[in-house]
């Protein structure tokens, strides 16, 4: 079985191909073929976790290039965090691609949506199997692409097309960090081969500055793919495509690739002096976690709010990696992968039936949709981490890693959690208690094709976690081990905690929203200043605007009148020296000197005119610049 | 002293050229004025045959002809194919939209530059090399000019006649103080007599000839004709000077730095890291407002100059010079493919403005495709055949201690991104401003296809290409 | 650098005597500027309209299919020397020398090149 893997990316490759080329005169219009592709995926997946769990593992490899003395191989591998990932992506996207049958009905680019989808379970799949960096980046660079054709996916929206070009461009700079270290690593060891890399490190081959450098210009990549601060922007913008793309993409895999490329060559973070590395990882984590959390709190958009829901939970990932925990963070990226493609399914399933993303227009949807209302609860409890839900026992894990290796980050990971269960609970009774807030809207609960994918993930969301609960031994951890790291057991009283924060936020939420014993207005007055900062998301874009976006533009425009009227002007105004020399000298000669000074007066003059009338077109413009290239050139060879 | 048989077969490709290039002449003189698409369709013919002869040759022994004045080793067969299929695909886009009086002598013309260009290659001979350089540079003014009655196709040919003319003399005084320093116009005489030349001299002498071969690979700062002629030019002749006369250049430029100069201990690295730096840099930053979509190319095509001279300067290492190599190829069907599809929408829209590509993933779906493949290329985005190239130089400058250079070539890689979006965003976000689809004849689809196939596969298999550059460099110095 | 001396001093050399001789020139030339000197010359006659007329195209044609046979005929003049030295082999390269310039003298006849219509 696991020799036959490389089948798992293959199936939606073809997928979509054929729904490119045959589009609507497919069964389902192409859903069915895409479906059946991601269903084979799945069983295929859950064939290899069963063995991989049974202890097997696999390799392959052919060589790609030979550069030089070194080959350059690819292939793919089976291990445990392979096997997760893959039942992570198979799963939950055959799950959202059936989702979207209903969700995406009616549109005049349906075929067209699953041929993307597939093409996006391709890359993902081939990112989550390489054995190799270069793999790896060509399945990275995919989802890349995928994300921002589907993003621009309904691209007559001015919005959505441009939010597809940010999210793309953001991502790419975190993926040059990424190229870059991936070249380091290339031309220090040798090879790209995953366990090749990890023996260098083990061997000292690869170690000190180098190490941290190559391993922090891969966290760069992360860092842009999974929306860390600082390159975090693009994600809630990404929030135009449709909604099973965000739930699919922006959720639940690919952004989850950046923490999947940390725990994949975790060895090299866990490698650098002092654990350097890590340590950057945990405090982008951190700081990420508690500021998207915070931003969370104030928006309407119920989708948005998902979004900074997502780069929080990712932060918490990336955090929990930082302060050693291996294990917790890849067990939080996948609770996190079931209960928010949940939430954000079942969002979609709010917004299908209001045509609205406002949840100020929302409400009192709980008695109108009451499969969508129940399932989105068990997501909210899971991603405040209530026990006994999945996300509880992830995120507990997470902190009880903190609080024994980076004890400041803990608190900063607690406050998060307690804005977290706010922010979400908010979000709930906003959405479906209290009166409907709109008057035009007609809410209706979704078709079954849409509110069964939501009852199965709601299931996996609730139970899910037990993977990783104490009293069966905690199965995950023994699964999904980082050996050197050993990770701490668990502890009843940071879990009571966790749990006692968790449910403090929801309880402010409700004093606040469902209560009303508060009213947000006058919150939102007492701390204005505080409000502005979170509506304007700490100001980032404006940020990047002032200081990457327009120096660039203005260097690009001054550049091009640089070379249209500065060099011929440069020259024009050699001649109008000359020629005011001349001046200056026949002034200078009328009172002082006469004869000599007068004919180089004379002389300067004619110079002066001579080179003007050379410059009087483009051309002879050009030639010159030759003639000052080579004295240029010849100059700056002779004095080297 | 007379040649040999065997020079004469070491020449066989060339004679074959010449040969079709006057067949191709007279075939135009025989043909009624609506049947000259005959002509192209024998010099496509004649020129894919070449290719029989000029592989062959990859299996010899270097060697060289014509008492030492012409080298026949993988580094010169490498570029006789690539000139011979970058020519063929030019003549075969343009034979649909080319309709005049003057059609078959301008297969005759592309055919004889081909020649040209391969002698460019293969010259041994300061002498040889300025004649060929020369012949090149005549046939491509014609070229450039050839739209008679276009206004800005005469100014083009003007200009680039004009800075031709005025580069190959400064070129040609650096060659005539090698020939001073060393008493011998061949390069392996020479490089044998230069080791005891004044340094000076010979900084003065690389100086001059850089204005040369900077001009036919349109490298800062002798590259301001590139857009001018570019935008003037016939599209299918700014393909083909983009892609096979730069590469010629390529070609001449380092077998003068490398066989000839290099074993004078003369340290050009430097300063050919510098240049390759600012061209690299200027071109791009001058693509980014462009909206006439042969300008940028034409401003992207010097920001992909500075990338090949990477290859250049990081020569030392095992990767610099098959990395230019396979950059080279790479980028020859990357850049004539994305040239193509400006030839379809120029010849039916009768536009060359990256906004009025808007939608044009309806009208035109295939080509518009490829065009994005190609943009995705430029790019040096996986899994496409710049990529490859630019992982190679890139690779080359970080092995030979040039990191600096690097990451300006990746910072490069990222600003360029962003115009070659545009045209992407423009085919399949901006709305269309009519949904008539446009036509795509059959043998620019052709040529496009064979265009993007050498994309994707070159991206997707690098290896035989790999083992091809290899073969290319080992033979280099004799 | 020291090599180098010579040279300077021959670069100092000339721009110096060109500044002295074109002083010289000024001093003791003298100026009369009078309209008709800056006319272009016609053997003391005052011109007839201006000199940048537009001559046609065919003699410019005709002038430059003249001066290409003309010089490619030169070429057979060495050859015609060591005729025999270089044999038959010689004798085919000239020939195919020849036919090449064939063909182009055919194709300036079919593009009536040499027709003054």
């Amino acid at each position: 079985m696991l020799a036959v893997a490389w089948i798992i990316p293959v199936l939606p490759f073809l997928a979509f191909w054929l729904i490119i080329f045959f589009g609507r005169r497919l069964p389902g219009e192409g859903a069915y073929v895409a479906i059946g592709a991601m269903g084979i995926d799945a069983l295929l997946s859950i064939a290899i976790l069963a063995q991989a769990v049974g202890g097997a593992t696999y390799q392959a490899n052919m060589v790609w290039a030979v550069l030089g003395d070194r080959a350059l191989e690819i292939g793919y591998q089976i291990d445990p965090l392979t096997a997760v990932m893959l039942i992570v992506v198979t799963v939950v996207g055959s799950l959202i691609f059936i989702y979207s049958i209903g969700y995406m009905h009616g549109d005049p680019r349906y075929p067209r949506f699953f041929a993307y989808m597939s093409l996006f379970a391709a890359s993902m799949l081939t990112l989550v199997l390489a054995n190799n960096l270069l793999l790896l980046y060509v399945g990275w660079e995919g989802v890349g692409l995928c994300s921002y054709l589907l993003i621009g996916f309904w691209f007559e929206r001015p919005s959505a097309a441009r939010a597809a070009i940010k999210a793309f461009v953001t991502t790419r700079i975190g993926d040059t960090f990424m190229f870059i270290g991936i070249l380091l690593i290339f031309f220090t060891v040798g090879t790209l081969q995953f366990d090749q890399i990890f023996e260098a490190v083990e061997a000292g081959h690869l170690a000190g500055v180098t190490l941290t450098l190559a391993a922090l210009l891969l966290f760069g990549g992360a860092v842009g793919k999974s929306a860390q601060v600082p390159l975090h922007v693009w994600l809630p913008d990404a929030m135009e495509g449709p909604t099973p793309v965000s739930a699919l993409i922006h959720a639940a895999t690919m952004v989850a690739a950046g923490v999947y490329l940390v725990a994949r060559t975790y060895l090299l973070f866990f490698g650098s002096p002092d654990h350097g590395a890590l340590t950057v990882v945990a405090w982008i984590g951190g700081i990420t976690a508690l500021m998207a959390a915070t931003i969370g709190i104030v928006q309407d958009d119920i989708k948005r709010v998902m979004a900074y829901s997502t780069i929080s939970q990712l932060g918490y990932m990336m955090m929990g990696l930082g302060v050693l925990g291996f294990t917790a963070g890849v067990f939080h990226l996948m609770t996190h992968a079931f209960f928010k493609a949940l939430l954000f399914l079942a969002a979609g399933s709010v917004i299908h039936a209001m045509h609205t993303n406002d949840m100020k227009e929302m409400g009192g949807l709980g008695r109108v949709m009451p499969w969508t209302y129940g399932t989105m609860l068990v997501g909210a409890l899971a991603l405040s981490g209530v026990p006994p839900f999945a996300g509880f026992w992830s995120k507990d894990e997470i902190l009880l890693e903190a609080f024994h290796h980076n004890p400041p980050l803990f608190w900063v990971g607690l406050v998060g959690a307690f804005i977290t269960a706010f922010y979400v609970f908010r979000m709930i009774f906003l959405t479906f208690s209290g009166p409907l807030r709109s008057h035009h809207a007609h809410p209706h609960e979704s078709p079954a094709v849409m509110t069964v994918p939501l009852v199965a993930l709601a299931v996996f969301s609730g139970l899910i976690g037990f993977v990783g609960a104490p009293w069966w031994g905690n199965p995950f951890h023994h699964f999904v081990e980082f050996e050197a790291a050993e990770s701490v057991p668990f502890d009843l009283n940071l879990a009571l905690l966790s749990t006692a924060v968790a449910l403090a936020g929801i309880f402010t939420a409700a004093v606040v929203y469902y209560w009303k014993w508060l009213s947000s207005a006058s919150l939102r007055r007492a701390a204005r200043p505080l409000y502005a900062l979170l509506v304007h998301k700490y100001y980032w874009d404006e940020l990047y605007a002032f200081a990457v976006v327009t120096p660039t533009l203005w260097i690009a425009r001054r550049l091009r009148v640089f070379d249209l009227y500065v060099i011929d002007g440069a020259v024009n105004a050699v001649g109008i020296v000359f020629v005011w020399l001349a001046r200056l000298y026949r002034l200078f000669d009328l009172y002082v000197v006469d004869g000599l000074v007068n004919l180089i007066g004379w002389v300067t003059g004619k110079v002066g005119g001579v080179l003007r009338y050379v410059q009087t077109g483009s051309p002879q413009n050009y030639l010159l610049v030759i003639a000052f290239g080579v004295i240029v050139l010849v100059i700056g060879g002779i004095l080297r | 002293m007379l040649p040999t048989a065997s020079d004469l077969w070491s020449i066989g490709p060339e004679l074959w050229l010449a040969g079709l290039g006057l067949l191709v002449l007279l075939v135009d003189l025989f043909t009624a004025p609506g049947r000259k698409v005959a002509a192209g369709a024998i010099a496509v013919g004649g020129l894919l045959l070449t290719l029989i002869p000029a592989s062959a040759m990859l299996a010899w022994d270097p060697r060289t002809a014509f008492f030492g004045s012409y080298a026949v080793d993988g580094f010169a067969v490498f570029f006789k194919i690539l000139t011979v299929i970058a020519t063929a695909l030019v003549i075969l886009a343009a034979m649909d939209s080319l309709r005049s009086r003057f059609e078959g002598e301008f297969y005759a013309l592309l055919v004889f530059t081909a020649l040209g260009l391969v002698l460019m290659a293969g010259s041994a001979d300061l002498i040889l090399l300025a004649l060929s350089i020369e012949f090149v540079s005549l046939t491509s003014y014609v070229l450039a000019g050839f739209l008679k009655a276009n206004p800005k196709s005469n100014e083009a040919g003007i200009k680039y006649f004009l800075f031709g003319a005025a580069a190959s003399a400064v070129m040609f005084f650096g060659f005539s103080i090698v020939y001073g320093l060393a008493g011998s116009t061949n390069l392996y005489d020479i490089a044998v007599r230069l080791r005891t030349a004044p340094q000076p001299a010979l900084y003065l002498s690389v100086a001059l000839m850089l204005a040369g071969f900077g001009f036919k690979i349109s490298m800062v700062p002798f590259h301001q004709w590139t857009p001018d002629v570019y935008e003037g030019a016939p599209t299918p002749v700014a393909a083909f000077l983009s892609v096979a006369s730069k590469a010629a250049g390529f070609a001449a430029l380092v077998r003068m730095l490398l066989v000839a100069i290099d074993p004078a201990r003369v340290d050009w690295v430097l300063l050919l890291s510098i240049l390759a730096a600012v061209t690299m840099t200027l071109g791009n930053l001058l693509a980014l407002p462009q909206r006439n979509i042969k300008r940028m190319l034409a401003y992207s095509s010097i920001s992909h100059a500075g990338f090949i001279l990477i290859g250049v300067a990081a020569f030392r290492g095992d990767f610099g010079t098959p990395g230019l190599l396979i950059y080279l190829l790479g980028y020859t069907f990357t850049q004539l493919g994305a040239f193509f599809v400006a030839v379809l929408v120029g010849a039916q829209l009768r536009s060359d403005d990256i906004p009025d590509y808007a939608g044009l993933s309806r009208r035109a779906p295939v080509s518009a495709f490829l065009m994005a493949v190609f943009m995705l290329s430029l790019t040096g985005l996986p899994p496409t055949a710049v990529f490859i190239g630019k992982f190679y130089v890139l690779g080359a400058a970080i092995e030979t201690g040039l990191l600096w250079l690097a990451v300006v070539g990746i910072i490069n890689s990222v600003i360029s991104l962003y115009y070659y979006v545009g045209v992407i965003r423009a085919m399949y976000v901006m709305p269309a401003t009519s949904e008539t689809p446009i036509p795509e004849p059959p043998a620019l689809q052709v040529a496009l296809g064979i265009a993007g196939l050498g994309t994707l596969i070159i991206g997707l298999y690098p290896q035989p290409i790999i083992d091809l550059a290899k073969n290319a460099t080992l033979l280099l110095r004799l | 650098m020291a090599d180098y001396l010579p040279i300077f001093v021959h670069l100092t050399f000339v721009a110096a005597l060109v500044v002295l001789l074109l002083t010289l020139h000024t001093l003791l030339g003298g100026s009369h500027p009078l309209p008709g000197k800056s006319e272009p010359y016609e053997s003391g006659v005052w011109p007839i309209g201006s000199a940048r007329e537009r001559v046609p195209i065919r003699y410019y044609l005709i002038a430059m299919l003249f001066l290409l046979f003309d010089i490619e005929a030169i070429f057979m003049y060495p050859w015609a020397v060591v005729a025999r030295t270089l044999g038959v082999f010689g004798l085919v390269e000239m020939l195919t020398f020849i036919g090449v310039l064939g063909i182009g003298f055919l194709y300036a006849w079919r593009r009536r090149a040499l027709e003054w219509q």
